[in-house]
């Protein structure tokens, strides 16, 4: 009779996978966990950081959902950006990096010219981009103007505020670009030879080999970006007037308003609470996608 | 399943990365705890001054300091603004805070009420100090009565102008505007137009200050009254703001933007050449003035009343230097700040600088002082004479971001086109729901 084996390659290899992501999970249980369950303690008191931790109970839940319209403008904002910066950077990166997937003499040069605003980031990205779209010498309504577009006001003009910043990070597609390129270069050149054989044409080729191919790295980068794009500050901070999210609290974002509540009025307890509102948002968007992933996302040598 | 577990995973720390940024960091307040070889006490003092031109001047009144008495030594650390006041923040927090910092005088009265710093009262018994500096810097310093820092600089809004411009249009240039009506009739004379497009504009307020300076000129007070009630849609404001909003009709968007830029990038600002009459803004513009335009020929005055009678109140702000609580030798560091404070070195900061400073004293021998020129001077003076009608907004303990609440409504009124009753109507309501929500 044959023992069963202990040591199975089944348990070999998920020791494996624990021990590579050793150092997140031992990172997170030493210096997050703590901050992490303080954090959901104290936004049921009026914590203030320095000399008050009251425990209030569910008032600052009561107070962001009933009595805070900031709180609300600050969310629609957000979600403003998300819902509009998530797509358009997605398919945007996905295009370009078509573009860059050609094989022409010099494609090295365009590859790290579409890839340098990704190394470039922070705020002399955002100062640059403030000249850029200054509404009266700054090049992009310069360029406009040559075609008899009057520009409008961007930073300055409420309705255009949002779309500006979505605008500028269209220009950074460079990271995901290379995701994208990475994850179509290793697509068989089998496949495309086959289906020109059976006589498909550049767009029938991206729609039904390149695209299904890609589809987990989009998925990815959804996924990533919608966090990112859901926790926008610095863009606002550095480009709205006195930091504050001005004009008109039109770039007053979820986080922006949180570290105002936090770092200027001291109330920590309620910054707390609307970190958490956040991570409960975020969480339902993640699980949402992740339930949806298995209709769209193809995963090569996947039985199903 | 597992990479189902991963991303969720992922997730969670990109979310916890996020923030993380706001948690800040203590590092470097270990060496305020000891003592020197020698057994002199270390002070731990924190500020933002780090240009080329602040930090040699601060790091010599220390070095001053440190050299007049045998017990104390004063350690400067710069820490950017950015991240200066989070960091004591998280440093009280902690319990290993450094022992001065300088910090924003608005909001001075509140980090009292919320135990951030310490109650200075018990120095100001022993030594008074108070009579040293401006009124109203003293008594934004103020929560239920105690100082809870002490006014280090401040700054106040002047009226520029343009003589050479004044002469061309027919104006006496020794005769700056008094009231908003003069300074309207004024900008009309300066305007210069070549066909549809301005080559000069006489005035435009909100270039250099804020709509919220000219609400301070126009009713001669802050948002809140004495009794701490919120006073936002009163008839003076509604006045105020129609009468900014039809300057911004008289030149037009277009104008207004093109100057907007041309003031944004500093050196081609058109006050420098010209192309701008008049315009309101800090005393310490003029530093601007003397590096890109030294040839200018201007002149200084305070804001116009809005009716003659009706007051040239201004609006500054400015830095207290402030004991964090907890500091561990708090009795060493009142001694440095009482130094930074007193005259010597206010008037060295006052000059070296060309900057304003709280002490009345020190303000008025800087005005006089040989080491200005006579254009210095000239400005300093008015500056320092203006400090006196000089109004502060401290942020009330009761509902410290009030403004947010009020900013959005003014930007309602300017860019799109709300009526100002309404918009302001609107602020009121939401100012004092914020205050009645604190005070439960």
């Amino acid at each position: 009779m044959k023992k069963k084996k202990w040591w199975t390659m089944g348990r070999r290899e998920s020791l494996q996978g624990y021990i590579f992501i050793a150092p997140w999970i031992i990172g997170f249980l030493a210096f997050t966990l703590g901050p992490l369950a303080f954090s959901l303690y104290a936004s049921f008191t009026d914590y203030n950081i320095t000399s008050r931790m009251d425990f209030v109970g569910l008032q600052n839940y009561d107070q962001l959902f009933t009595g805070d319209d900031l709180f609300w403008t600050s969310l629609y904002n957000t979600l403003y950006f998300v819902i509009f910066s998530v797509p358009l950077t997605t398919m945007g990166a996905i295009f370009i990096s078509m573009l860059m997937n050609q094989s022409l003499p010099g494609m090295r040069i365009f590859r790290t010219i579409f890839y340098l605003p990704a190394v470039l980031s922070g705020v002399g990205v955002y100062l640059l981009w403030m000249q850029l779209l200054d509404p009266g010498t700054g090049l992009v309504n310069t360029v406009l103007s040559w075609f008899g577009i009057n520009g409008p006001n961007w930073l300055f003009d409420p309705d255009w505020t949002k779309p500006s910043l979505i605008f500028m990070k269209l220009w950074s597609v460079g990271g995901s670009m290379l995701l994208y390129l990475a994850s179509m270069q290793g697509i068989s050149r089998n496949l495309y030879e086959a289906a020109e054989i059976d006589g498909a044409g550049a767009w029938k080729k991206f729609l039904h080999i390149t695209l299904p191919l890609i589809t987990p790295v989009i998925f990815f980068d959804i996924i990533t970006s919608t966090i990112g794009s859901f926790q926008i500050f610095q863009e606002a901070y550095v480009m709205s007037q006195n930091g504050s999210g001005g004009p008109a609290s039109s770039m007053l974002f979820y986080n922006l308003y949180m570290w105002i509540k936090a770092f200027q009025s001291f109330d920590m307890g309620y910054a707390m609470a609307m970190s958490w509102i956040l991570f409960v948002v975020v969480l339902i968007i993640t699980l949402i996608n992740l339930k949806l992933a298995p209709k769209w996302v193809h995963y090569e040598g996947d039985d199903k | 399943m597992l990479k189902r577990f991963s991303l969720l995973a992922l997730a969670l720390l990109l979310f916890l990365t996020g923030c993380a940024g706001f948690t800040g960091g203590s590092e470097g307040t270990a060496a305020s705890e000891g003592k020197t070889e020698d057994g002199k006490v270390k002070i731990d003092f924190w500020t933002f001054w780090g240009s080329e031109i602040r930090r040699p001047v601060i790091d010599k009144i220390i070095e001053d300091f440190n050299n007049s008495q045998d017990d104390i030594v004063v350690e400067h650390t710069y820490i950017p603004f950015g991240d200066i006041w989070t960091k004591e923040l998280a440093a009280i927090a902690a319990n290993n805070p450094p022992d001065v910092v300088i910090n924003d005088i608005n909001a001075t009265a509140l980090r009292g009420q919320e135990g951030q710093a310490e109650n200075l009262a018990p120095y100001l018994e022993k030594d008074d100090i108070s009579g040293r500096f401006y009124e109203n810097l003293w008594d934004a310093t103020l929560y239920e009565g105690d100082s809870y820092g002490i006014p280090f600089n401040t700054d106040t809004r002047l009226l520029f102008y343009n003589k050479d411009a004044f002469k061309e249009a027919g104006l006496d240039p020794n005769k700056p505007p008094e009231t908003w009506e003069e300074l309207e009739e004024y900008a009309e004379k300066l305007d210069k137009k070549s066909g549809d497009t301005y080559e000069r504009i006489g005035f435009y307020p909100l270039y250099g200050v804020g709509s919220d300076v000219w609400l301070l000129n126009g009713s001669g007070m802050n948002y809140f009254n004495d009794k701490d009630e919120p006073v936002i849609n009163s008839e003076t404001n509604v006045d105020t703001m129609e009468w900014i909003k039809s300057w911004k009709d008289k030149y037009g968007e277009d104008t207004i933007n093109r100057y907007q830029s041309q003031i944004d990038s500093q050196q081609s600002n058109p006050f420098f050449n010209g192309s701008l009459g008049m315009m309101a803004n800090a005393a310490t513009f003029y530093t601007q003035i003397r590096d890109y335009a030294p040839d200018l020929d201007f002149g200084v005055a305070p804001l116009p009343e809005k009716t003659s009678g009706s007051g040239n109140t201004s609006w500054g702000g400015g830095f207290v230097a402030e004991i964090p609580k907890g500091s561990s030798h708090p009795d060493e560091a009142w001694e440095f700040i009482n130094y930074l404070t007193d005259k010597e070195a206010q008037e060295y900061w006052a000059v070296k600088n060309f900057d304003n400073v709280a002490n009345i004293e020190a303000s008025e021998s800087a005005a006089a002082s040989d080491e200005l020129s006579e254009k210095d001077q000239m400005v300093y003076e008015m500056a320092a004479q203006n400090l006196n009608e000089t109004l502060l907004t401290p942020m009330p303990a009761y509902a410290p971001d009030y403004v947010n609440l009020i900013n959005p409504q003014l930007d309602a009124i300017l860019i799109e086109n709300e009526p100002a009753q309404e918009a302001l109507d609107k602020a009121q309501q939401d100012v004092e729901e914020l205050v009645e929500k604190t005070a439960q």
